[in-house]
Order: structure tokens, then C-alpha cells, then sequence
């Protein structure tokens, strides 16, 4: 039993099922990425679009509605995947993946398979068609064949941890090749190859040393040999990144733990300096909303041409650059835990809990006075909190 | 490398001229087109078709009218154009001349 999704092709409804409707998604996806520039693109997808719609029917009868997945690839198999005739008229015949397979007249499924088959290894290139900055992001979605916006989404969550992602970017950016002939934009877009393609790769290369032994005692050896080195490179791997946080830790107390002490109202400093964050914070999150909603910050707007998520990465930049010695301080209280500060820190601790407290009290005190909206908020609560509040109030008037 | 690869960029090349040759012959649609170069050395598919009838469409080399089929909706007749009919005579003359060359050099 599998799932069924309806497409729309040229006015006409059809069901498929659902790896069938990604695979012809993929297919007219990487169609529309081809002719990319084509004045004629949205006319020749349509067309193609109106060819498979043909050959769906002709797939379809009385007593049967549902296109399979099967049916799918053999119809895009017999389609056979879309060149632009105008870009790279002369080259693009020297990439060996022409549908012109003589051998198999009406290009038939051989055809096809015999474009994507082994032959065309895959690599990382940086496509730029469709781009936004340079390609990377591209490059990397069609490698790995996935969503490109899952691509862009994850770097720019990366960028929020200490701006990884941008370091990453940038790095690609300089180091991976543009795919610039039609035989290197057929390398980054590949074959049917997967992340999945690589394990199967690895394990391929494993068997082809198998292969070259002939005794079983030989067998045994390799097989001991291939275990331990991939032991080995993930121990050693381990190791390096173990010890190179050990470096770090090492070398941010060396530094920051040597004039901290403690002094009476250690709680309340850190209090401070937490506050001023949250504050930063708050303030950081406002601005990224308010991009997001309005296209503006604090009344500056972006300039024109420069799309919103560049402004939401600079922004989760300048954050994390303006808050830094902020953080730098917090750290430096946080990685005193040396014997003579160890017990102040006990103390410390609850000490900074109850400051907290005690804010907190206040605050929600004086919301519920000078603010109307937390007043009507505090009123609706559920009864017992609502008791809570009063006990609250009645204790502090006593006081 | 086989000679049917070695022939790649050729056949490519002439899979113009041999579309002028199907259109001028009928008004045909696709999947005639396709069917007339299915069996022959030239068989494509539609995913090479389709973008070089519209290139050729920009270069006013061929035309198509809408037309009603007997089932589902309506389909592109080509036909050419008075340019197409003076490229396909220009490019058969070519061609004479080059299969005359083929033929003739080197013989004695």
C-alpha cells in the first residue's frame, strides 16, 4: 500500500504515488535549473509537462487511476533529461551523456540509465544557476540532493553558533571549484548518487581489496586490517578533538581565571551582567523580528537589492560580535573553580538564586501596578495562582 | 571510445537539419518527430527535443499552430517558416557538398 499524491499538470489532475511524484518533482526541478536563462524556459517546461501528462494517460485506464512510481521513472526515463540547446551548443555533446544512444533506438530506458550511470562521477562543484551568493549552498543541495533550502536554512542556523556557518561558507566559497563546462555541471549534479552513495562507495572499495586476495588466511588479514584503520582514524579522530577542547578549556582559564576573585555581591555582579544579556538578547530578537515583519530595524530599513536573510545573518553577526566581552565576563566567573574560590562559590550560588527571586517579585509587583495589561493578565490567571498573587501581596503589605 | 560516442557532437549537430527535413516533409507534432527518428541512428527524446524546436522557434526557423486531438488537449502542429524552408535548402546543399568530399578523398 503507498501513499497517493495528485499533481496538476497542464490543467489536468493526476495521481501518482508519492516517490513517483518526487522523482518527477526532481525531474522538472532539474529541468527548469537547465534552461535557467532561457527566454523559452516556462514555455518548454510547459511542454514538457504536457509530454508526460500524454504518456500518463496512456499509463492509466478504466480500472486503473493511479500512476505508479515505477511507471513514473520509465516515463522520465523514456523523457530523457532536458539540455538547454542554446548554452553550450558545442560542448555539450562532448560530455558523453547525450540521449543519442543509437544502440538503444527510441531511447529507451538503457538510455537514460546509461547518461547517469557510473560513469559520471559525482562531485562538489559550485553551481551557479540559481544561486544566491555563490553557489555553495547550490552545489551542496545537489550533491548531497537535497531541498536547496534545507541547505540555506542549515547554514544560517550554524551561523547562529558563533557565526560556524559563515566561516564554513566563506571557506567553501574560496576553496570549491565554480561548475562552469557542461561536463563539470554534469559531475555536481551527478548521477543518482546520494550521501548514501558514498557508505556504498566506501564499502565498494573495502570488497575491491577483498577481491584481490585469493586465500582465506589473506582474507581475514585485510578484513582485520580495514576494521582496525577505520578504528584507528575514528580513535584518533576522538583524541584530537578531546584534546584540542582540553587546550581551549586549558588556556580560557589560564587566561580569565587569574584576577577573578571573589567578592561580597558576586551574585549580584553576575545578576547584572545576566540582565544587561538577557537584555542584549532581547533586543537582538526584536531586531531579527522586526526585519523579518516590517524589513526594518529600529526605523532603518534595508537597502534596496539586499535580500532579508542577508540582514538576519548580519544581524546574528553584530550580535554575537557586540556581546562577546559580555560572554568573555560571564566566563571568566564561571571557570573560577579554583580551591580558594570553590567555597565562596557554594555560597555564591544560592545567593545569586535569591537575587533572582526577589527580581522576579518585583517585576511581577510592579507590572501589577503601574502596568494595566500584566494587572487584567495577573487577574485571569487560573484561581490558584491567582492566591498565590494575593498571599504574595498581602505578605508585602505587611511588611 | 566506441564510434557511436565519437559521433555524438555530429549527430547533435544534425539533429537540426534533420527536424527541418520531418517539419517540411508534414506538419507534424512531437511525437511524430519522435517517432520518425526512433529506429534511425538519431532517436532522442523529448527532454533534447523540446528546448531545440523552441530555439529553433526563436530563430524563426519553424512555427506551430495549436491543433485539436481526437483524445486530451490540443497539441503543437510545427510547420516552417519561408526562413526554415530557405535554411533547409541551404543546409542540404551543405551537406552534398560535404558527403561529395567524404566520398571522393582519398580515392585515386
Amino acid at each position: 500500500m503507498n501513499k497517493v499524491t495528485t499533481v496538476n499538470l497542464n490543467g489536468n489532475a493526476y495521481q501518482l504515488e508519492e516517490s513517483g511524484y518526487d522523482a518527477l518533482r526532481d525531474y522538472l526541478d532539474h529541468a527548469a535549473r537547465q534552461l535557467d536563462g532561457n527566454p523559452d524556459r516556462d514555455e518548454i517546461i510547459t511542454d514538457i509537462e504536457q509530454a508526460v501528462a500524454e504518456k500518463f494517460r496512456a499509463a492509466l485506464g478504466a480500472f486503473k487511476t493511479v500512476v505508479s512510481a515505477r511507471e513514473v521513472e520509465k516515463i522520465i526515463q523514456e523523457m530523457g533529461p532536458v539540455q538547454d540547446a542554446t548554452a553550450g551548443n558545442g560542448e555539450a555533446g562532448a560530455t558523453g551523456s547525450g540521449p543519442h544512444d543509437a544502440t538503444t533506438p527510441g531511447g529507451g530506458p538503457g538510455a537514460a540509465a546509461a547518461a547517469t550511470g557510473p560513469g559520471t562521477a559525482k562531485r562538489l562543484y559550485k553551481i551557479n544557476e540559481g544561486a544566491m551568493i555563490s553557489g555553495v549552498c547550490n552545489g551542496l543541495a545537489a550533491y548531497f540532493h537535497v531541498d536547496v533550502t534545507i541547505v540555506r536554512v542549515l547554514f544560517t542556523l550554524l551561523t547562529f553558533i558563533w557565526g560556524a556557518g559563515l566561516l564554513v561558507y566563506f571557506l567553501m566559497a574560496f576553496i570549491v571549484p565554480t561548475a562552469s563546462t557542461p561536463g563539470e555541471k554534469a559531475a555536481a549534479q551527478g548521477g543518482p548518487a546520494t550521501a548514501q552513495e558514498f557508505i556504498h562507495r566506501a564499502k565498494a572499495g573495502y570488497y575491491e581489496g577483498m577481491k584481490t586476495f585469493h586465500d582465506k588466511q589473506a582474507h581475514r588479514e585485510w578484513k582485520r586490517r580495514f576494521k582496525r584503520e577505520m578504528r584507528g582514524w575514528k580513535y584518533n579522530f576522538q583524541r584530537e578533538m578531546s584534546d584540542s577542547a582540553h587546550q581551549w578549556q586549558q588556556n580560557w582559564s589560564h587566561h580569565w581565571g587569574q584576577h577573578p576573585r571573589y567578592f561580597v555581591g558576586l551574585g549580584f555582579t553576575l545578576f547584572i551582567l545576566k540582565m544587561v544579556k538577557l537584555l542584549c538578547f532581547g533586543f537582538g530578537a526584536y531586531a531579527v523580528y522586526s526585519l523579518v515583519t516590517t524589513g526594518a530595524v529600529f526605523g532603518v530599513a534595508l537597502p534596496a537589492g539586499i535580500p532579508v536573510w542577508i540582514g538576519v545573518v548580519f544581524l546574528i553577526v553584530l550580535y554575537h560580535f557586540l556581546t562577546w566581552p559580555l560572554k568573555a565576563m560571564l566566563h571568566s566567573y564561571y571557570y573560577t573553580g579554583t580551591p580558594p574560590y570553590g567555597a565562596c562559590r557554594a555560597v555564591a550560588g544560592p545567593l545569586d538564586g535569591l537575587v533572582w527571586l526577589g527580581f522576579i517579585v518585583v517585576l511581577v509587583w510592579l507590572g501589577d501596578h503601574y502596568v494595566p495589561q500584566v494587572h487584567e493578565a495577573l487577574q485571569q490567571l487560573p484561581p490558584a495562582i491567582h492566591q498565590a498573587v494575593a498571599d504574595l501581596k498581602q505578605w508585602w503589605a505587611r511588611q | 571510445m566506441g564510434i557511436n560516442e565519437k559521433f555524438i557532437p555530429i549527430r547533435k549537430g544534425l539533429l537540426e537539419f534533420l527536424l527541418l527535413k520531418i517539419i517540411d516533409a508534414n506538419q507534424v507534432y512531437v511525437a511524430d518527430i519522435l517517432q520518425e527518428l526512433s529506429g534511425t541512428e538519431f532517436a532522442t527524446q523529448e527532454g533534447t527535443l523540446y528546448p531545440l524546436l523552441s530555439k529553433m522557434r526563436r530563430e524563426e526557423l519553424v512555427d506551430y499552430v495549436w491543433k485539436e486531438s481526437e483524445a486530451g488537449p490540443p497539441r503543437k502542429y510545427y510547420s516552417l517558416t519561408v526562413k526554415g524552408r530557405e535554411q533547409l535548402r541551404e543546409t542540404s546543399d551543405y551537406w552534398q557538398k560535404i558527403s561529395g568530399t567524404v566520398k571522393t578523398l582519398g580515392q585515386k
